[in-house]
């Protein structure tokens, strides 16, 4: 049950994209609402995505193992990492919003979203150096096209 | 028996990554011939049979009267009329229990590990206050003797989905005619395995299913002798199962059109036969010695992991299944395992709930065999469970 509470939102939004992933959102959201009800779980998703998870860890049968046996725990774990990174992300934003800097006021350290509109201006300049190339091949093009025609 | 050969006709054997597959007892593969002859249905004759007079109907009518034939020469009916198509053997058994002419308190006795295919429709009748229904010990001829006096139906399985042992259903099909009973005997999981001569058997009724011997889905059989058939009310009834209607009355086919209600699966039915036909060219008995090869090698190959074997640890006693549990982990937790190496089995309950809750069984993971299946196939598996039974052990 409890991987059900990251599988949700990370199915949630895959399933915008994909029906696949719809299906398994809406397994996750049931698993969940019965849980909230006091009723036992009656999805396998949770146990298909253990099954997944220790599987690809079968070429080391003694990790695969540990991961199997402590699934529940390595679930936990993940959870309250996504709720702790959930909760640093929010507060971030908000930083972010009011100070223009996510680490809080008079703050100069890295800031993630500083970092994404500086890498945007990058990206920009990247692009327009690929025009810029592009414009070349494509006169290239016809003066090679031009000479053949000749 | 050349597997090569064999395989060679199943398209999805021969494609790259190529799947094990070992859940025969679920539904078996198709050969490229089945689905061949369907397609010549749907392409070169794609009409209705039994009522339109134009050519191509005519050969529906023919191609559905040969299927009929194949299907009673291999079960080796009296005629064809005995054959009644029906969608599966769940179809044919409701077909039986929705049928016969009940008196109220009538008892209907079944094994205590039958399909839910063969349990719930007399529980049904049970809840509705027209039958009685008991069960004795599946295999067990003398609690069968006690428990079949006074029976008016004897429903019993053949070979078990669970665990592929059988029960010695001629001997029960004596006891329970000296009792006066009529006999069903469902042989989903036998009629594709073994010889089934419904004339040997002497069984009043026998029903199985198309899918789990290289057939298509949705199409199954069940034979019944004349005089019974004749017997027997109609169930579903509509188009064809009439000759005649005004708006007060109608006048009843005859037997088999009066149980095949509607227009049928025409494709299903070809494809069956091709289907019976492939299997036939193979021979039941070597498909039967070949499946038992496959399952004592994989049986010893299992104990020697310490992995339990549901039912008889005897692998010659239990036909092309092996039902088997890793200690206590879950049976779907080792299907799915295995399905990570490309293993297609079975896990849960198998549709035979009754049997697992009265023995307090979780459920348990199946490996059913049929004849394209490899002792390669087989090696593999064992591989792959050494490495499972150290992760859940």
């Amino acid at each position: 049950m409890v991987i059900c509470i990251i599988a949700l939102p990370v199915f949630a939004f895959l399933g915008l994209f994909s029906l696949k992933y719809r299906i398994l959102a809406a397994e996750a959201f049931r698993c969940l609402f019965r849980t909230a009800q006091l009723k036992p779980c009656d999805s396998r998703l949770n146990q298909r995505i253990k099954i997944n998870f220790t599987s690809k860890l079968m070429w080391w049968p003694s990790l695969a193992k540990g991961v199997y046996k402590n699934f529940a725990i390595l679930s936990w774990i993940f959870v309250i990492l996504m709720i702790g990174s959930t909760i640093a992300t929010g507060y971030g934003f908000y930083n972010y919003v009011k100070y223009g800097n996510c680490n809080g006021p008079d703050s100069s350290a890295f800031c993630v979203f500083n970092a994404f509109s500086e890498q945007s201006i990058q990206n920009d300049s990247c692009s327009s150096n690929i025009t810029a190339v592009f414009g070349e091949l494509k006169s290239y093009k016809s003066a090679e096209n031009l000479s053949v025609g000749g | 028996m050349n597997i090569n050969k064999i395989r060679a006709d199943f398209k999805i054997l021969n494609q790259k990554n190529a799947p094990v597959y070992f859940d025969n007892a679920c539904t078996t593969l198709r050969p490229n011939s089945v689905i061949d002859k369907m397609r010549e249905y749907y392409e070169i004759y794609p009409s209705c049979g039994g009522r339109s007079h134009h050519k191509i109907g005519e050969r529906v009518t023919e191609e559905v009267l040969k299927a009929r034939i194949e299907v009673a020469k291999f079960f080796n009916a009296k005629n064809e009329s005995e054959i009644i198509f029906t969608r599966n053997t769940t179809e044919g058994i409701n077909l039986v229990a929705n049928s016969l002419k009940w008196k109220k308190g009538d008892k209907v006795l079944c094994s205590d590990k039958e399909h839910n295919s063969n349990l719930v429709p007399w529980l049904l009748a049970k809840q509705r206050g027209i039958l009685k229904h008991e069960v004795f010990r599946f295999g067990d001829l003398n609690d069968f003797s006690k428990k079949v006096r006074g029976a008016r139906l004897v429903s019993i399985v053949h070979t078990s989905n669970v665990d592929g042992t059988s029960q010695d259903v001629k001997e029960m099909i004596k006891i329970a005619h000296e009792n006066n009973s009529i006999v069903l005997i469902d042989t989903a999981q036998s009629a594709p395995h073994k010889e089934t001569d419904v004339r040997k058997l002497d069984c009043d009724f026998l029903a199985c299913s198309g899918h789990k011997m290289l057939g298509p889905s949705g199409m199954g059989v069940l034979y019944g002798k004349m005089d019974l058939l004749k017997q027997l009310n109609q169930f579903i009834v509509g188009g064809e199962t009439v000759t005649n209607t005004n708006y007060t009355s109608f006048d009843a086919e005859k037997v088999p059109e009066k149980f095949e209600a509607g227009l049928q699966d025409y494709g299903g039915i070809v494809g069956f036969a091709e289907a019976l036909k492939y299997l036939k060219k193979i021979g039941l008995n070597e498909i039967e010695r070949y499946e038992q090869k496959l399952n004592e090698r994989l049986t010893s190959g299992l104990l020697n992991l310490g992995v339990n074997i549901i039912g008889s640890k005897d692998a010659k006693l239990r036909g092309g299944i092996v039902g088997f549990n890793v200690g206590k982990a879950d049976s779907h937790d080792v299907s799915m395992m295995l399905d990570s190496y490309n293993i297609a089995t079975r896990s849960g309950m198998h549709c035979a709930h009754s049997w697992f809750n009265a023995h307090s069984i979780k459920g348990c993971s199946r490996a059913s065999f049929y004849i394209y299946n490899t002792e390669d196939e087989v090696d593999f598996m064992l591989e792959k469970m050494k490495d499972i039974v150290k992760i859940l052990e």
